[in-house]
């Protein structure tokens, strides 16, 4: 479970985020739906500490986060934004790389490496190096990264941007036996359609602040649009022209 | 616990490190050129050198007129190495085409002025602006000086003077350097060379693991484990110094097999770097290359590119060379403050242990102990540094 509480960050003269408090629950998928440069990266980074807020709360399974990060970096399988792989070592590497760093034990690491082989459908590309690979390709890589040490708690930043439908599809897949396995998934996506297909709850934030939070249908009902993209439009305020 | 655990992880960030770097073909090809070219190119050079000294110890005497002067050519062939000929009738034409290093004329009128003890002449055919002859030319010049010494005292002699009287100086160069050190003097490029493998061998995994880390978008994924920045941090600071230190091995034993090779005795010099060197080489050296892998840590971090960095990276690599082209244009010797200066410590160290002098306990463990201290807070500088927003999440 992830909890933030009026979490503030600022930079310079640009307050990116401004007092965002929300619950992501275990066993549910919590999207974090807001237009680019709304702050959802930001708080992303608080949440999995790498960011330190200004003013306000984190914590993961009531661990705090702002207190002792890496403690609660333990409990967080992460996709950042942007994968960040390394070009010179293969798929299975950068999954011994990162389980080895989380401390997990060798023959514990290769059974799980196994495991979410199996589960990406990455076998074919496990011993490549990841240069060459495809934009798909290299998301499967980043998630299975994210993954390696069982986490009970999964952020994605933007996940499925820029994947074709196959990949797209895996992404949701793996992102819906996440939460049957009881974790806490929070995904964040400024695509309309990517939150509802998936999400049982869903917190809109526009400049840096959450404009609504509730399930799709509860939003419908606070905004009075059927079309959730019209509810989220008008939540996030882009009809008015606040953003570009 | 915690300590063990961040120590493992050290490990791991390091071993990382290494074998990305491996991988990397095109950096390890443009180090290893980097590490090889200078010595191969001095080693030429001196090649060379040697070569052309060899060539004067053995001199041809080209004459013109040999019959004129029977005795100094007699006098000519009893000397070592030297062989007398007849020489070319168009003299200086043969030392202008530079068929000839040099040629000696006897005149017409030298047995007669030479036996009415009257000064003969002799002319010598030189060529001054090649710089490939002139041992050759100044071994003849002192040969025939040395024969005009002889006549002369034979002839004061001969009056009744002792040719003492004409030595009011009796000069003798007394020199104080060993020969392996007089070689390390001429050789002041070896520890140049060594400094600077070490110095380009961690170069690599200091900007690459670094600025280059950031530029791919790997550090935020990478900081995301639950480690103390110091560990990435002192894991690939401990991956670019075992580099650095590889990188040194390599260029000692390329050197040692030089010297070998270049049978440097022809030139009076005994410079030999054998296994028994390769110890107080490391010593000297090591706590180096973990100072430079720290300091391009640091700077590397601070930059704002990967371009930037090796930016840097080219004005830093003046450091290992400043102490060896300082030292050949006035002499540095081995005061004791010296070996307490991060990049001067090493390299008078170097020049000790080649120069055949082992230094003792305390020259290295003064150059050791700076070295480490300031690794120690450039590596604490980099700590901090990763745990700026500001630096990990670029400007």
């Amino acid at each position: 479970m992830i909890q933030i509480a009026n979490a503030r960050k600022q930079f310079g003269n640009v307050t990116a985020v401004d007092g965002v408090s929300f619950v992501a629950k275990d066993g549910a998928i919590t999207g974090l739906l807001g237009p680019n440069g709304a702050g959802k990266t930001t708080t992303l980074r608080m949440l999995y500490a790498v960011m330190k807020p200004d003013s306000g709360d984190v914590h993961v399974d009531n661990v705090d986060a702002v207190a002792s990060p890496q403690d609660a970096q333990a409990r967080l399988g992460v996709l950042p934004d942007g994968f960040g792989l390394y070009p010179r070592l293969t798929a299975r590497e950068h999954l011994d790389y990162f389980g080895a760093l989380q401390g997990i034990e060798s023959d514990e690491l290769a059974k799980r490496t196994e495991e979410l082989l199996d589960l990406l459908d990455m076998r074919a590309i496990a011993d490549r190096r990841t240069g060459g690979f495809s934009h798909g390709e290299r998301t499967k890589v980043a998630l299975a990264r994210a993954l390696v040490h069982d986490p009970q708690n999964v952020l994605l930043d933007e996940p499925t941007n820029g994947l074709d439908v196959m990949s797209t599809r895996a992404v949701r897949s793996i992102v819906r036996r996440l939460r049957e396995q009881g974790r806490c998934v929070l995904f964040s996506s400024h695509v309309m359609q990517e939150v509802s297909a998936l999400c049982d709850s869903i917190i809109v934030i526009a400049s840096g602040r959450v404009v609504a939070q509730g399930t799709p249908d509860e939003l419908r009902q606070q905004t009075g649009y059927q079309n959730l993209e019209d509810a989220f439009v008008a939540l996030t305020g882009l009809d008015r022209g606040e953003h570009e | 616990m915690n300590a063990m655990r961040t120590a493992r992880q050290t490990l791991i960030v390091c071993r990382k490190e290494l074998r990305d770097s491996l991988r990397d073909r095109r950096a390890l090809w443009s180090i290893l050129f980097s590490v090889v070219i200078g010595p191969v190119l001095i080693g030429f050079m001196m090649n060379k050198l040697a070569d052309r000294q060899r060539e004067a110890d053995a001199v041809r005497v080209p004459i013109v007129g040999m019959h004129r002067a029977p005795a100094l050519v007699n006098w000519l062939n009893q000397q070592a190495g030297v062989h007398v000929v007849e020489g070319p009738v168009e003299a200086e034409k043969a030392v202008r085409e530079q068929r000839e290093a040099v040629v000696v004329i006897v005149p017409d009128d030298f047995a007669e002025r030479f036996r009415s003890s009257r000064p003969a002449p002799l002319q010598l055919v030189a060529d001054s602006s090649r710089n490939d002859v002139r041992p050759s030319v100044q071994r003849v010049q002192f040969l025939l000086q040395q024969y005009a010494a002889e006549i002369s005292s034979l002839r004061l002699i001969m009056r009744g003077v002792s040719p003492a009287a004409m030595r009011p100086l009796a000069i003798e160069e007394i020199e104080v350097s060993t020969a392996q050190q007089r070689a390390a003097q001429i050789l002041t490029f070896i520890p140049m060379f060594i400094m600077v493998a070490g110095f380009v061998g961690g170069m690599q995994i200091a900007t690459d693991s670094t600025a280059g880390e950031r530029e791919r978008g790997s550090l935020e994924p990478l900081l995301v484990n639950p480690a103390p920045r110091v560990a990435f941090v002192a894991g690939k600071w401990m991956a670019a110094t075992l580099a650095a230190v590889v990188s040194v091995c390599l260029t000692t034993v390329l050197c040692a097999q030089l010297t070998r090779l270049l049978r440097l005795e022809d030139m009076g010099i005994r410079l030999e770097i054998g296994p028994q060197h390769v110890g107080p080489i490391l010593l000297a050296v090591a706590p180096m290359c973990l100072f430079t892998a720290a300091l391009q840590g640091a700077v590397a971090t601070l930059a704002r590119s990967f371009k930037e960095a090796q930016t840097y990276m080219g004005v830093l690599i003046l450091g290992p060379m400043l102490p060896g082209v300082l030292s050949s244009l006035y002499p540095i010797g081995n005061a004791a403050w010296t070996y307490a200066i991060p990049m001067l410590g090493p390299y008078v160290l170097l020049t000790d242990v080649l120069g055949g002098r082992v230094p003792g306990a305390t020259p290295f463990l003064t150059s050791a102990g700076t070295c480490l201290l300031a690794s120690a807070i450039l590596i604490q500088i980099t700590t901090r540094l990763f745990k700026s927003e500001h630096i990990i999440f670029g400007r």
